[in-house]
């Protein structure tokens, strides 16, 4: 099988070749429903992933199963050489390293935007308060947004939370970074800054799952793009395979949907 | 009805009172009925009431049986609280300015008068009662200690607002351990039992709140617990509690305890009807705390896991600050209940201010007359209180509302 062509094999990894994130043979039900059935993925170091499909698909759950958010009931999830077991002391070490930004973007609204930031590097990687606000202020710098430093989630507009997301969810400084429908409640104007932010560090080259329905992002950083229906990986490929050829009836009938 | 009119008294008298032959009619009666009864209030308060019931019984009002020879205990402690009060007013003054400086927001400029005057109208109904008190007294010492009291409240608040960041620390720690200092100190030789009046209600009240806070907090947390024993044992001591009557809880403590336990091993009645209040707003504030944690998001929860923080973390940091900021109204709303609910001491022969009133009344001057003065003259006292309760949890939440939605 070759890396370039569409198929549903989805553990030909990218990016630098090493493998960062694993996911083998999982199953997750909600009660009777099968929310994911026997997911095979492979993320490369560097590498970032596309994920679509209509909703309930199991796109936001296979990524929130990654960071332990939902809980898998059978196969293999591995994540730098960490296994996900019940041992909460794994759980914790991966969620350390990897960053998840959510689609409602979950800032803290009591704490400032400094505090939002800082809290976990103080807090878990037990860093003196200094040097975190020193590190806060330049990710405000990166995502463009350093002189709302001492202002409460509540007064940013969609598009400065979610780049303080992304800033709150990079102070972990993790390896991973999980994106979950980033954009999707966003009004359209503020879409484009929090895309240029995460195509930024796509091109920095962190590894990066993001669940979106934003094709020209897509088209534009994604290594691979992955459909996914009914809780099975549909269809995997290249950016420029998967848009121009694809394969299936499901993935043709969900393009035709959005593009 | 929506007619533009001058911004002038006339104009809008016109336009809310007068706008038809209707509300004409409803303001003449209205407004009679507001004269009438205003008239006969007044009255009441300057010339037909006989307020010496009050004015010969004040002590026993305000500090029941405590020796008259001990008092001077109340007053130090009065003074100190009264000194802690300031100076941790002054700190959070200071440390507010601190803040809006570094975040370029405007600071607290106000000119002295006016800090002042906001001050006044903040607790007037507290100033309203302290009048009402000195006018009721005959003798010097009262005003003496009145003035010494804003005395301390005044240097707590310039000693606090002007000694350096490093010593606040010692001032959050106090509030903690005054009352284990100034309980022991205030009830002396005596005996809690010996405590009475307006001081037993603010002792009872103040006691059972601090308490039932944590207490209530540990019970709510429990419910949620995914240990089975751990929430079993917190509904059932939440249910029990909340379902028995709180007098019949009052009674047990001094009746009931007895056939399980020798007499010799039990506290003092003011030591059990303690515990009793504080168990059972407990059990109330563990329900408020519950649904305070329902209406966090979970997505904020889950944020917070999501940057590798511990569950207790999580709860402490997150949800929990989030939780009681929106049950500041409701868990307000049941200390003002419980300060009210203290009354019912009654019942074990403990001397509050209501019994007070009216045990006063049966005294041989009164011969069961000015039953209306002594029972206003309690109400005062617990509508003080309750009231200034409640404008401060208004406060608050304006204050911790700042950069919400």
């Amino acid at each position: 099988m070759s890396t370039t062509g569409v198929n549903s094999d989805a553990t030909q990894v990218g990016g630098t070749g090493a493998v960062m994130i694993e996911l083998e043979g999982v199953d997750k039900f909600f009660g009777d429903f099968q929310a994911l059935s026997n997911i095979n993925l492979r993320v490369g170091v560097q590498e970032v992933v596309v994920v679509c499909g209509p909703s309930g698909s199991g796109k936001s759950t296979m990524i929130r199963c990654i960071n332990r958010l939902e809980q898998h009931d059978r196969g293999r999830i591995v994540i730098d050489g960490t296994e996900l077991s019940d041992d909460v002391r794994n759980i914790q070490a991966v969620r350390r390293e990897t960053g998840m930004v959510f689609q409602s973007f979950n800032l803290f609204p009591h704490l400032t935007v400094i505090d939002n930031i800082t809290l976990a590097p103080r807090q878990v990687r037990k860093l003196p308060r200094a040097e975190a606000e020193a590190r806060a202020h330049e990710l405000l710098e990166r995502v463009k947004i350093p002189e709302q430093a001492e202002k409460y989630p509540g007064q940013l507009s969609g598009g400065q939370q979610q780049r303080v997301a992304i800033a709150r969810a990079l102070a972990m400084q993790p390896k991973v970074m999980l994106f979950d429908e980033p954009t999707s409640a966003l009004d359209p104007e503020m879409i484009g800054e929090v895309l240029e932010a995460m195509r930024q560090l796509a091109n920095d080259g962190m590894t990066m799952i993001v669940v979106t329905h934003e094709m020209g992002f897509a088209r534009e950083v994604a290594d691979r793009v992955l459909f996914m229906a009914d809780g099975e990986v549909v269809e995997v490929g290249t950016a420029e395979h998967f848009f121009t050829d694809p394969r299936e009836e499901r993935t043709k009938l969900f393009l035709s949907q959005i593009l | 009805m929506s007619r533009l009119e001058p911004a002038t008294a006339v104009g809008w008298a016109r336009v809310n009172l007068f706008a038809d032959r209707r509300d004409t009619v409803i303001t003449f009666v209205t407004g009679a009925l507001v004269v009438v009864l205003g008239f006969r209030l007044l009255r009441f308060v300057f010339v037909t009431g006989r307020w010496d019931i009050v004015r010969v019984n004040l002590g026993l009002y305000l500090y029941g049986r405590y020796p008259r020879d001990q008092l001077w205990r109340v007053v130090v402690a009065v003074i100190v609280v009264a000194f802690v009060g300031g100076a941790l007013a002054g700190i959070i003054a200071r440390r507010r300015d601190a803040a809006a400086r570094a975040a370029g927001t405007p600071t607290d400029d106000r000119r002295l008068g006016t800090r002042l005057r906001d001050l006044a109208v903040r607790v007037w109904p507290l100033l309203l009662l302290v009048v009402v008190l000195l006018a009721l007294t005959s003798t010097i010492t009262p005003t003496l200690v009145a003035l010494a009291m804003l005395a301390a409240v005044a240097v707590g608040r310039v000693l606090g607002a002007a000694w350096p960041r490093r010593v606040d620390v010692v001032f959050f720690v106090l509030p903690v351990l005054l009352p284990f200092v100034l309980l022991p100190f205030l009830t002396g030789p005596l005996g809690w039992d010996k405590w009475g009046g307006l001081m037993l209600t603010l002792l009872l009240a103040a006691v059972s709140m601090l308490a039932s806070f944590p207490l209530g907090l540990l019970l709510a947390l429990g419910r949620r617990s995914a240990l089975p024993a751990i929430r079993t044992i917190a509904v059932g001591f939440i249910e029990f509690f909340r379902g028995v009557p709180l007098v019949v809880l009052v009674l047990m403590s001094d009746q009931a305890l007895g056939f399980f336990f020798p007499q010799s091993m039990l506290p003092g009645k003011v030591v059990r009807a303690m515990v009793v209040f504080t168990i059972f707003t407990a059990a109330y504030v563990a329900e408020i705390v519950r649904g305070g944690l329902q209406s966090v998001p979970r997505g904020q929860g889950e944020a917070a896991q999501a940057l590798g923080m511990a569950p207790w973390r999580v709860m402490g940091w997150i949800v929990l600050p989030q939780a009681l900021r929106n049950v500041i109204p409701a868990l307000v709303g049941q200390f003002i209940s419980l300060f009210k609910d203290t009354t019912l001491v009654f019942v074990i022969g403990l001397l509050d201010p209501l019994t007070v009133a009216d045990a006063v009344t049966k005294q041989r001057d009164f011969e069961l007359s000015n039953f209306a003065e002594s029972l206003i003259f309690a109400a005062l006292l617990f509508w003080v209180g309750s009231y200034t309760m409640s404008r401060e949890s208004q406060r608050l939440e304006r204050r911790l509302g700042v950069g919400t939605r």
